[in-house]
């Protein structure tokens, strides 16, 4: 897969390394890895903080109290797959996603952590990765009166060496049931009609005559000229107003998702998505439990995510969009197997789980950890091999190339490798 | 800072240069003096066997010249590992051990069996049975595959003609001839790989046929050995040609240097661009600030003939413009709070390191001195104890009659980061900030567009070997002492950052330890080094950085001085002479060569004065011209015969929403308070916030200028025309709210005229009076507003979101 290059250090620097095979072709040959499906759209749910994975979907019944904490295990709707009791609406569902359970790493520090697997690649001080949503802005077309990649609330690690213009629009808030619930950019001022927008508009355009006749001039000329009338498109469109309004959806789905953030959040998702966004990235803060892990999830982190996470499932079948969407839930790492003194659990990095689903995944648990949840035994997957899995979901070959600092050739994903027994 | 001078002894091994005095004949080219079975010479690895192999593709990435080979073969990448290749030839290397070529039955090795398709190759086919490149390669096989020992030093690449004119369709084929150290010469042509910069004005083939396929000039790069040379082609527009116009009025050297070129092209510049224009663009390039109404109706009304040349003088003295080339300096050097050394005060080192540069910028300290406080820094200065150190860094923090960090002699944070600890990390960055070179790819092989190899990038990054933030052996015991005296953790071979704790104490007055930068004499490469193509020798008991600052400081360095003008040059305009701006290589030469020379030259020779750079480019008519094409230059952007029209950057964006609504009254704080603009304090506070980060202003996280982006995108517009910030912008405006103010006091004279509101609203934002059109159309705007007050809001944001406004033109 080749992209045309837009700025001169691309221009200048891509095709020189001669015919023949492109670094991607040639891997994949050897790999032998499958090729890209058709193009998918996509929701990154990433619950920050690290979420316990051994009180979630690796629960170990067996192991001493210290360490297997105070959840038990409940049956699911596949056989043999069991998830924490506190999670009931999710153990209904489980063919409509996959556990792997034995991803891994050892970067056991927020911001490391998150960087690695909110790109897929392991920091390094020479180069900025990509998050997939700018990776999709940049590769997949999307609708003219929509952003192409919209974060709840934020864009953690943002579009790197892309470049600026495949950020995410950030909402900037989250929404929460019962109050007004504003976007960043998309929302009008208080007191602002459509109808004064328009008048401003056309105000705009009888003001913007410096350049007239001249718009296809330079880059910078046709960027604003065009991105402006694109971004007025956006903000005055039906459809994009009304994929961010809330207040459209019957009660009783507003309440299947949950009226707290993390379900409002999973909610919009759905909506923007089923609009024609291609990529929404939903940020689930809460989970870095160092004290009172136990009474935090089951009384609060759990159940809010059990509503969300299910309801979003569901919706999205509903709306026959699961099959085009492809959804993955993580978080940077998972919790020290052993309870510490606070009933909390630390930083851990050995051992993490990932949730996909969407397209026609589901109803299996991939990879095993030890007795105490502490390390992978038999294959253990990184997270760069989630991030192939996850693109490849969404139709973009993981092993793609983009010219980075200095024109320089670089993969998507540099070291992983798409899951086969995900792939679909 | 020149402590180390005494012990230095520095010397320069002469290279390039010692030309042959009586030229010796040049050799027939390979393919034709190895198109035999068999003859009298034997093919030499280094200077055939290797560029063939580099020519045929094969050490490219995606053959055998990936990290994991290809097929069981791996080469050195793009060449230049002549051990490691020969190795790969003939033993084979890995578990497989397979050789590639057979000496028992040369014809059967897999050289040549496979690139000629008798045995599968996934490759396809590179040449052909009975071809002069089979046989070169089987005559080397049967003479006994020798391997390149010693490697010998290619003197020069000459390419024949030196630059190239052609019209459209015009095809040329080149000649290069390879200059070796043992004198001899050879015609390499056939070996050579060939690269164009612009397919769209001339494509080269793998024969070395240029084609001329567009109006304009590029270059075609020729790489042989580790030789690269560039050759500039040149199709100028149809009817150029004829004499040479006469110097314009007021054209300067840099003019006049712009004029030859263009004059080649074909392009006539365009004309000179309005008062207004030029002062805008000047205030926003030299200060990165917008000029005031005021500022604006002054100019236009003053006649005097030397007015823009005395503008360009005045804005040079502003703090504004010191702020905004402290902010460029930050850029370069990778200012950023998360990676200071001292991770709780990361933000208050940011603001040192910020008024470090600003102070030497406001004093137009010699750019090669402020450099050097960089480069050669260290914790303690010279002679000073460490409880002086300690007592000194502790003051900065200090609460009461802090201490003035910009009046240190060095800047240690810049070494100090937390992501420079690798001697690796520490060249790739110095490589950037001071010589705009991008030297990642040689970390791992021979670069490709440069002579740089791999033992060019050990050989520089030992130079930073010993640089280390820690203790050093003579100040262990002050720092034990005054660490645990200040509660902190006091064990000298594992010193800690200063903690929040720590932190707070200094700031009530108390002395707290300090890890400081120095350099571990132990660690230190000594004796003959290669500096990046030269020759040093670094003597016992010196700074091996003072050997670099040296080195950069000779007359004949190619890239120190160059770098800085380059991106001077570059702020003034859209792009560098050079462009990328920091990557200078043999492969990606300036526009224009004589021009970047001169600057260079006049830079280095006024003791490197910035602001005699800056009054140089600002004054020459290039930078005044229109950005309004004539029938020649629309399609010119590397020539400078027209202003390229660029968005404002992030920052100064940012100041310039600020400045446009302020009151009358605020306009003087709101563009001198330096804590509270953009391109001050404020551009390490605000990286990385949603703005700024959509806007494309730089976190310094990595080293690559191009981490800033002024490129527009859908974003910033969405942001300009309905982001809750630019509604408070307006809401809150000051200026709004005094015309408010006066519409409602009921007394009529103090009423506004709305024609002298509309005045001040585009002098406010697009910095020139508006047309009577304009005037016209802005009242009836206001005519069917709510009210005055509602229509000017509008009428500020209509000219907000105007291209005139956001683009600097």
């Amino acid at each position: 897969m080749t992209y045309h290059p837009t700025s001169r250090r691309e221009f200048i620097k891509v095709g020189v390394l001669g015919a023949g095979l492109t670094l991607a072709e040639s891997l994949r040959l050897k790999a032998a890895e499958p090729r890209p499906v058709a193009e998918r759209s996509a929701i990154l749910v990433f619950l920050k903080g690290g979420p316990s994975h051994q009180d979630m979907f690796d629960l170990k019944p067996e192991a001493p109290a210290e360490y297997r904490g105070e959840f038990r295990p409940i049956a699911t709707n596949v056989p043999g797959v069991e998830i924490c009791e506190h999670l009931p609406q999710l153990a209904r569902l489980a063919d409509k996603y996959v556990i792997l359970r034995s991803v891994s790493h050892n970067l056991a520090d927020h911001g490391l952590g998150s960087r690695y697997l909110l790109t897929g690649n392991r920091p390094t001080p020479v180069l900025r990765y990509p998050v997939y949503g700018s990776v999709v802005s940049k590769v997949l077309s999307s609708p003219q009166d929509l952003p192409a990649y919209v974060a709840i609330d934020e864009d953690l690690e943002g579009p790197g060496f892309l470049g600026a213009a495949y950020g995410a629009l950030a909402t900037g808030e989250r929404p929460r049931f019962g109050r007004p619930f504003s976007v960043r950019g998309i929302t009008l001022d208080e007191g602002l009609t459509l109808s004064r927008f328009d008048r401003r508009r056309k105000l705009a355009d009888e003001v913007d005559t410096a350049f007239r006749g001249f718009e296809s001039l330079d880059d910078h000329v046709a960027g604003l000229d065009r991105f402006s009338r694109q971004a007025y498109e956006i903000i005055s469109s039906k459809r994009s107003r009304e994929a961010f309004d809330l207040t459209r959806e019957k009660q009783v789905v507003i309440d299947r998702f949950g009226r707290e953030e993390a379900g409002q959040s999973m909610l919009l998702a759905c909506r923007l998505i089923e609009a024609g966004v291609r990529f929404v990235t939903v940020i689930v803060d809460g989970w870095d439990t160092h004290n009172n892990n136990f009474r935090e999830l089951k009384t609060t982190l759990l159940p809010q995510f059990d509503r969300g996470f299910s309801a979003l499932l569901e919706t999205l079948e509903d709306r026959r969009v699961l099959d085009s969407t492809a959804v993955l839930c993580t978080g940077e790492f998972g919790r020290t197997p052993k309870v510490n003194g606070g009933a909390g659990r630390d930083h851990w990095a050995r051992a993490m789980f990932s949730v996909f689903a969407g397209g026609k995944l589901g109803g299996q648990a991939l990879g095993r950890t030890d007795a105490t949840a502490a390390e992978p035994v038999d294959e253990a997957y990184t997270p760069d091999d989630v991030a192939a899995t996850f693109l490849h979901q969404i139709g973009i070959d993981p092993h793609s190339e983009f010219p980075a600092t200095s024109g320089r050739p670089v993969q998507l994903v540099r070291d992983g490798n798409v899951i086969k027994a995900i792939a679909s | 800072m020149s402590r180390w001078a005494a012990v230095l002894a520095l010397v320069f091994i002469v290279g390039r240069g010692q030309g042959t005095s009586a030229e010796s004949p040049i050799l027939a080219p390979a393919s034709e003096r190895f198109a035999d079975d068999a003859g009298p010479e034997t093919p030499d690895f280094q200077r055939h066997v290797s560029p063939l192999l580099g020519r045929l593709g094969c050490n490219g990435r995606a053959c055998h010249g990936s990290f994991q080979g290809q097929g069981g073969f791996r080469l050195s990448l793009f060449g230049y590992d002549f051990a490691a290749d020969h190795a790969a030839l003939t033993t084979g290397v890995g578990q497989e051990k397979a050789p590639r070529i057979d000496r028992r039955d040369p014809a059967a090795s897999l050289i040549v069996a496979k690139p000629t398709m008798r045995r599968d190759h996934e490759g396809d086919r590179r040449f052909d049975e009975g071809s002069w490149q089979e046989r070169l390669l089987l005559r080397w096989i049967e003479a006994g595959a020798k391997s390149a020992s010693p490697v010998r030093r290619l003197l020069r690449l000459r390419v024949e003609p030196t630059e190239l004119v052609l019209t459209r369709q015009d095809i040329f084929r080149l000649q290069v001839v390879a200059e070796w150290e043992d004198d001899t010469r050879e015609d390499v042509t056939c070996l050579c790989r060939f690269q164009t910069n612009d397919d769209g004005i001339a494509t080269v083939n793998d024969t070395g046929v240029v084609r001329a396929v567009g109006e304009g000039d590029t270059h075609v790069v020729v790489f042989y050995d580790n030789g690269v040379a560039a050759l500039p082609v040149i199709v100028p527009l149809p009817g150029a040609g004829g004499a040479a116009p006469n110097a314009e009025p007021g054209a300067g050297q840099i003019d006049q240097l712009i004029a030859a070129k263009l004059h080649k092209l074909g392009l006539v510049p365009s004309s000179v661009c309005g008062d207004a224009e030029f002062l805008r663009r000047a205030s926003l390039d030299i200060t990165g600030t917008l000029p005031t109404p005021a500022e604006v109706e002054r100019f236009l009304a003053d006649h005097s003939a030397a007015k823009r040349s005395a503008k360009v003088d005045e804005l040079l003295k502003t703090s504004a413009y010191a702020a905004w080339w402290a902010n460029r300096l930050c850029d370069y050097t990778g200012n950023n709070p998360g990676r200071q050394p001292d991770g709780p005060i990361g933000q208050q080192q940011a603001f040192q390191w910020r008024a470090w540069l600003h102070r030497r910028i406001a004093e137009n300290a010699p750019y090669d001195e402020l450099v050097a406080g960089i480069v050669l820094a260290t914790g303690r200065s010279a002679g000073q104890t460490y409880d002086d150190y300690a007592r000194e860094m502790s003051s900065y923090l200090r609460k009461q009659d802090p201490g003035d960090f910009a009046a240190r002699e060095t800047l240690p944070y810049y070494w100090a980061r937390r992501n420079l600890e690798k001697p690796e990390d520490k060249a790739l960055a110095f490589a950037h900030s001071f010589l705009g070179v991008q030297l990642q790819c040689a970390q791992c092989h021979k670069h490709p567009y440069d002579r740089w190899t791999q033992t060019d990038f050990k050989h520089f990054a030992g130079f930073f070997n010993g640089v280390k933030l820690g203790v050093a052996p003579e100040s262990r015991t002050a720092f034990e002492r005054i660490a645990s005296a200040a509660g902190q953790p006091a064990d000298a071979s594992k010193p800690a950052p200063v903690s929040q704790e720590a932190a707070a104490r200094a700031e009530e007055g108390q002395v707290v330890a300090w890890r400081e930068l120095y350099v571990d004499a132990a660690q230190v490469s000594r004796g003959d080094q290669r500096l990046l193509g030269d020759s040093v020798r670094v003597e016992s008991g010196g700074d091996p950085r003072a050997v670099v600052m040296q080195w950069m400081r000779q007359p004949e360095n190619r890239y120190f001085a160059r770098a800085f003008v380059n991106r001077v040059w570059a702020n003034y305009f859209h792009a560098g002479l050079i462009e990328p701006v920091d990557d200078l290589n043999l492969a990606n030469p300036p526009s224009n060569g004589p021009l970047l020379d001169y600057l260079t030259e006049g830079f280095v020779s006024s003791k490197y004065d910035m602001r005699w750079l800056h009054r140089e480019i600002a004054t020459s008519l290039a930078y005044q011209r229109s950005w309004v094409p004539n029938t020649t230059n629309a399609g010119d952007r590397r020539n400078f015969s027209r202003t390229i029209p660029r968005r404002l950057h992030a920052e100064v964006l940012y100041d310039a929403w600020k400045q446009t609504v302020a009151s009358d009254g605020d306009l003087v704080t709101v563009r001198g308070n330096l804590e509270r603009r953009a391109i001050g304090e404020l551009a390490t506070r605000m990286a990385g916030v949603y703005s700024h980060r959509i806007f494309g202003q730089p976190e310094r996280l990595v080293a690559c200028d191009c981490e800033r982006s002024n490129s527009p995108s859908l974003l910033q517009a969405i942001f300009v025309q309905n982001d809750p910030l630019m509604y408070a912008r307006l809401n809150e405006s000051g200026w709004l709210e005094e015309i408010g103010a006066r519409l409602a006091d009921g007394i009529a004279d103090n009423d506004p005229v709305p024609g002298d509101l509309i005045r001040q609203a585009y002098l406010r934002t697009v910095s020139r009076p508006p047309t009577a059109a304009e005037t016209d159309a802005a009242a009836r705007y206001f005519d069917e507003s709510e009210s005055l007050g509602e229509g000017l809001k509008d009428l500020l944001w209509a000219l907000l979101n105007s291209k005139e406004f956001l683009l600097n033109h």
